[in-house]
């Protein structure tokens, strides 16, 4: 949710803050560097640096040669100037592209300093974004996952919440929230003049918050998956050829194999990416009876990793009979007939590989891929919450659970601080919101 | 000129001009300034009341009643701290209900009809006994400044009545004007002229002025209605007073409800151009709260009847007050509309509704005792202050004479907290916030409504009434010992058991209709939203010996008590937050999420404690929340 930026433009006239330099660019030697600068003043600090810039026509680019405060030449640079309020932090702003030498950003932002400016803390220019109104706080945790993106489907949910998509639905539950709240303070204040508020229209109210909430915790598994990746979990009896699948899908030889069973003891996990979705793969111990101590604990973590798999795959090795006596069904397991390189016979509906020949490798990818995007493709606007965003959804959840049992004037009470829950992610609540809709939602007289 | 001459006056003759002093002179004697007046001159301080006319001292020149939801709470505040207005309303009332009796003592609101003409001659009367008290007629159109400090007010006649604290409740007075129509007159009320010259010296005083703008609408001769097609408005059976001053009070007369027909919606479409609410003739704001019926028609266009309530002015004369039909519309499509509503149809017009615009001081320029934070010793309350309603005026003249006097007298003070009662809540919200219109009090703008019912405002505030000598010691003991009653009662449900034996079960089942599975105590059962309060005082301990009163507070506060509980630690935590000290080179710009004004605010200010924080401007509870959260963060490492 982007606010009017006009208080972006009173801060940036009023002058409070002061005015802060950094490279945006990673550290070290590379073709091109880029270096910020933000704050009031900007504009004298620019002309310092390069006396010639025009910073009476914002956003545009242009070719400018750089000087140190004697007035010996530096560098030639690319400068975009920005005005607040439109720019990044909302203040006014500069940004110059040079040389990514990292002698050249040195002389830059220490020139900047020596002429007044504050080297940046880290995230301050985001913080300054938050402050002066040009994104909320779930919009700034995103930048740092943009920028941190990995896969494509990171990139995409970072992408949409720095959009403002997750806001979105955390203003529109906030929304919905206030004119329950107002159907009851109605119904408290102004019966008297006709704001009678029968309890159906309340249970639906409630019964339409609840839901929103409940869909945005939905997405928290996905959330999850899409942040660390999901967990593909590799189980079977022991020589099964679960190690040998683990380095097959890597494509390198992480884990030790041998012809011995029970070679595998402890839990093994590898990030992999699979078309865009990241996946992080994990290897077990062969599930038997044990035969020491060590081997028993590798097999109780097996179990561990099987419970809180994303995808289970369940591998049956074609010698030992390769039949699968699925427990589970459902699209969370994938019984995989293994080693099919050594027997002759195949099972219809039940998917074979061989990680000698590769066979069937190609389709299990597809397989894992099928599963593990599936409940992402149904997300509705590409939004899932957090950790922090799913920890103040339960807390407000548990706020309005018992709302419609209790007096009107406690369950008031009870969904504002619900509501304030919900502030502490986003931004804060004014109360004349309430009001707003009390009144836009009433007829009231005197 | 004066009425009765203080025992602190002096005359003294400057250059032929008269210049006489008092240690606090109020202008203005409407509900603001009868409380202001009076709690000063009780305190023992001497007062002039300056007004425009004697005749019109307490009137009530809109709605002849007092109190409601949130405005019944304030009134049984300030009754409780030793105001006078309950006491008034109680003298004067004709009829009593409580409004939200069905719901939790919370919200209960306290509303009484009343007598208006003799409403105001009781203020007159207490006001012409009153000690230390005197009042002049006559225009104040300039604040006296002397050393940077108010120290008086020059009238229209050049005379200065000079006081060492001065109180502004001009109500609507400052710069009225009023609209009938095309009809545009000087005034403050009907019939009344304004004050024209004491805007110009605020403004040279540097103080920012809006303009609001309020309404009221017309009055009915008695004798014209057909009450045949109206629908009676009885009191409540068992009428409560308002003051702990009055032992009883009696119904006397009955109020009426009608409904608008939608043929009202044409008349008044077709002559909007000619009020001056739309046609642009006004431009000061008014209360969404209490629009007028152009208002609503315009902003409610699908609602096909709206609800009028026709209220006595007086017991006996033949006035009669359309409450719901406020409007500024010319006279003759006043006529339209009120002859159009079934039952008024020969209506005949007492007086035509009108709208009124004023001038307010933006109240961010008045601090918590209500004194303008730029001249010292100049004190503001009621409508210059941007509220509306008798009660909102009278709270604050209390406070505004309350801190004048104790300023004088070298005593405490008074301000009270947001928890403490919706004085505070109204208090705080004026002097915080910005309000585009007319300032009117809700139980939903108080975060701790739970704590500040009707039933709780003598053991809230009684000990501050006591404190400034407005309320006798022994009024407090028998206020306390009903309130330590029905704690007693309370405790004593929450500690007795009850085993579901076949003896107790079928007990409940025959007399409460509930079954009794687990055990539980007396508190649990009546927590429940089923069980009536009135069959089980039968049966629970301590409850029978209670009044119906008493039995439904303490059966209420059994159903707030989780609630309350979890509210009060959230407050206990906030409370010990306030002493953490905040050091002096604090990062506010390492919190993420701070908006830039409360950044700036905190920089600027460098509050000591989180207590001098959320004192200041602008703070809102979630900024608080993330500054404590930095702040004890900051302290574990």
């Amino acid at each position: 949710m982007v606010k009017d930026s006009s208080s972006g433009l009173s801060s940036a006239l009023s002058g409070g803050a002061d005015t802060i330099v950094a490279r945006a660019t990673a550290a070290g030697a590379c073709a091109l560097a880029v270096i910020r600068v933000s704050g009031p003043e900007t504009g004298r600090l620019a002309r310092v640096l390069c006396p010639k810039i025009d910073m009476e026509t914002p956003w545009r680019a242009a070719v400018v040669r750089l000087c140190d405060r004697s007035g010996g030449f530096l560098e030639t640079a690319v400068a975009i100037p920005y005005r607040a309020p439109k720019s990044y932090t909302g203040e006014d702003m500069l940004e110059l592209m040079v040389h990514g030498s990292p002698w050249i950003v040195d002389a830059v932002v220490g020139t900047m300093i020596s002429a007044g400016a504050r080297h940046a803390n880290p995230g301050e220019f985001t913080r300054r974004a938050v402050a002066n109104g040009k994104m909320d706080l779930v919009q700034a945790e995103a930048v740092n996952e943009v920028v941190h993106a990995e896969t494509a489907w990171q990139a995409r949910l970072a992408r949409e919440q720095l959009h403002g998509a997750l806001s979105r639905e955390f203003g529109a539950l906030k929304e919905e929230l206030i004119v329950f709240l107002a159907e009851i303070e109605g119904s408290l204040d102004f019966e008297e003049q006709g704001a009678v508020v029968n309890q159906e229209v309340l249970r639906k109210a409630h019964e339409g918050c609840v839901s929103r909430i409940d869909a945005l915790l939905d997405t928290t598994a996905v959330g999850v998956r899409v942040r660390e990746g999901a967990r593909v979990v590799i189980v079977g009896p022991p020589n099964s050829g679960k190690s040998t699948l683990f380095n097959a899908l890597l494509a390198r030889e992480r884990a030790i194999v041998t012809a011995a069973p029970g070679t595998t003891r402890d839990v093994l996990e590898a990030d992999l990416e699979i078309e865009g979705l990241p996946v992080i793969l994990v290897d077990t111990a062969g599930l038997r009876e044990a035969a020491d101590l060590a081997e028993a604990e590798g097999i109780r973590r097996a179990e561990q990793e099987e419970a809180r798999a994303d995808v289970i795959l369940a591998l049956h090795a074609a010698d030992e009979g390769g039949a699968p006596q699925s427990q589970e069904v459902g699209d969370r397991r994938l019984d995989i007939v293994s080693k099919v390189d050594l027997a002759n016979q195949r099972m219809d509906g039940i998917l074979a590989i061989s990680c000698v020949t590769g066979e069937g490798l190609d389709r299990l990818r597809e397989e894992i891929h099928r599963r593990v995007s599936e409940p992402m493709m149904s997300i509705t606007a590409g939004v899932a919450v957090n950790a922090r965003h799913a920890n103040a959804l339960v807390r407000a959840r548990e706020y309005l659970e018992g709302v419609l049992l209790v007096p009107r004037e406690v369950a008031a009470l009870e969904i504002r601080s619900g509501m304030m829950v919900l502030d502490e992610v986003l931004g804060e609540v004014d109360d004349e919101d309430v009001l707003e809709a009390v009144f836009s939602a009433f007829c009231v007289g005197k | 000129m004066s009425s009765r001459p203080s025992s602190r006056l002096f005359v003294l003759v400057n250059e032929g001009v008269a210049v006489r002093k008092w240690d606090v002179v109020v202008v203005g004697a409407g509900h603001a300034g009868i409380e202001a007046a009076m709690v000063t001159a009780r305190m023992g301080a001497t007062v002039c009341i300056v007004t425009l006319s004697r005749d019109t001292i307490g009137q009530m020149p809109c709605n002849p009643a007092a109190g409601g939801i949130g405005k019944g709470h304030l009134i049984i505040e300030l009754d409780a701290l030793g105001g006078i207005q309950g006491w008034a309303a109680d003298r004067s009332g004709i009829q009593f209900r409580r409004l939200n009796a069905s719901r939790g003592p919370a919200v209960w609101g306290p509303r009484a009809q009343c007598d208006k003409e003799r409403y105001s001659q009781l203020m007159r009367r207490l006001v012409a006994r009153a000690r230390n008290m005197t009042v002049i007629e006559g225009e104040a159109r300039e604040i006296v400044i002397e050393k940077g400090r108010a120290s008086g007010v020059r009238l229209a006649s050049g005379e200065v009545i000079r006081g060492a604290c001065v109180i502004l409740t001009t109500g609507t007075f400052l710069g009225g004007v009023i609209h009938t129509g095309d009809d545009r007159q000087e005034g403050g009320r009907f019939g009344e002229r304004p004050s024209v010259g004491l805007g110009k010296s605020l403004r040279g005083l540097g103080l920012e002025l809006r303009r609001f703008k309020t309404g009221t609408p017309p009055r009915l001769h008695r004798r014209s209605i057909d009450y045949s097609k109206l629908e009676t408005q009885e009191g409540d059976d068992n009428p409560r007073p308002f003051s702990w001053r009055t032992r009883s009070v009696v119904n006397r007369a009955v109020c009426w409800v009608g409904r608008t027909p939608e043929m009202i919606r044409d008349i008044i479409k077709e002559n909007l151009d000619r009020s001056p609410l739309f046609s642009g003739r006004i431009d000061g704001v008014g209360p969404r709260y209490c629009p007028s019926i152009e208002d609503k028609i315009v902003r409610f266009p699908h609602h096909k009847e709206h609800t009028v309530f026709l209220e006595p002015e007086t017991l006996n004369g033949p006035s009669m007050y359309v409450n719901g039909l406020s409007t500024s519309l010319p006279a003759d499509i006043q006529e339209l509309v009120v002859r159009a509503v079934p039952g008024f149809e020969e209506a005949r017009f007492l007086r035509y509704g009108y709208a009124v615009e004023y001038d307010v001081v933006a109240p961010k320029q008045v601090g918590h005792d209500l004194q303008v934070s730029t001249v010292p010793g100049l004190y503001l309350a009621g409508q210059i202050m941007g509220t509306s309603g008798y009660e909102e005026a009278a709270a604050l003249g209390f406070i505004a004479g309350t801190n004048a006097a104790a300023s004088l007298l070298g005593a405490e003070g008074l301000r009270l907290g947001r928890e403490q009662a919706y004085i505070g809540v109204l208090v705080d919200d004026l002097v915080n916030r910005e309000h585009r219109e007319p300032y009117r009090i809700f139980t939903s703008r108080a975060e701790h409504r739970l704590l500040l019912g009707v039933d709780s405002a003598t053991e809230r505030l009684m000990a501050e009434g006591v404190r400034l000598g407005l309320v006798p010691t022994g009024v407090f003991h028998v206020e306390q010992e009903k309130w330590e009653r029905r704690r007693r009662v309370g405790l004593l449900l929450e500690s007795s058991a009850l085993s579901p034996n076949r003896l107790t079960r079928e007990q409940f089942r025959a007399s409460l209709g509930v079954e009794l599975r687990n055990p539980t105590t007396w508190a649990g059962i009546l927590r429940r939203q089923d069980i009536d309060d009135r069959q089980a005082a039968a049966l629970a301990p301590g409850l029978g010996a209670l009044s119906p009163e008493d039995r439904a507070i303490v059966v209420g506060q059994l159903r707030y008590s989780g609630y309350v509980e979890r509210h009060s630690r959230e407050r206990s935590r906030i409370e010990r937050l306030r002493h953490i000290p905040i050091p002096g080179d604090f990062s506010y710009q390492a919190i993420i999420g701070l908006s830039r004004e409360v950044l700036e605010e905190m920089e600027r200010v460098r509050p000591k404690t989180l207590a001098e924080a959320e004192r200041l401007a602008g703070i809102t509870p979630a900024a608080m929340a993330l500054i404590a959260g930095r702040l004890s963060a900051a302290r574990r490492e």
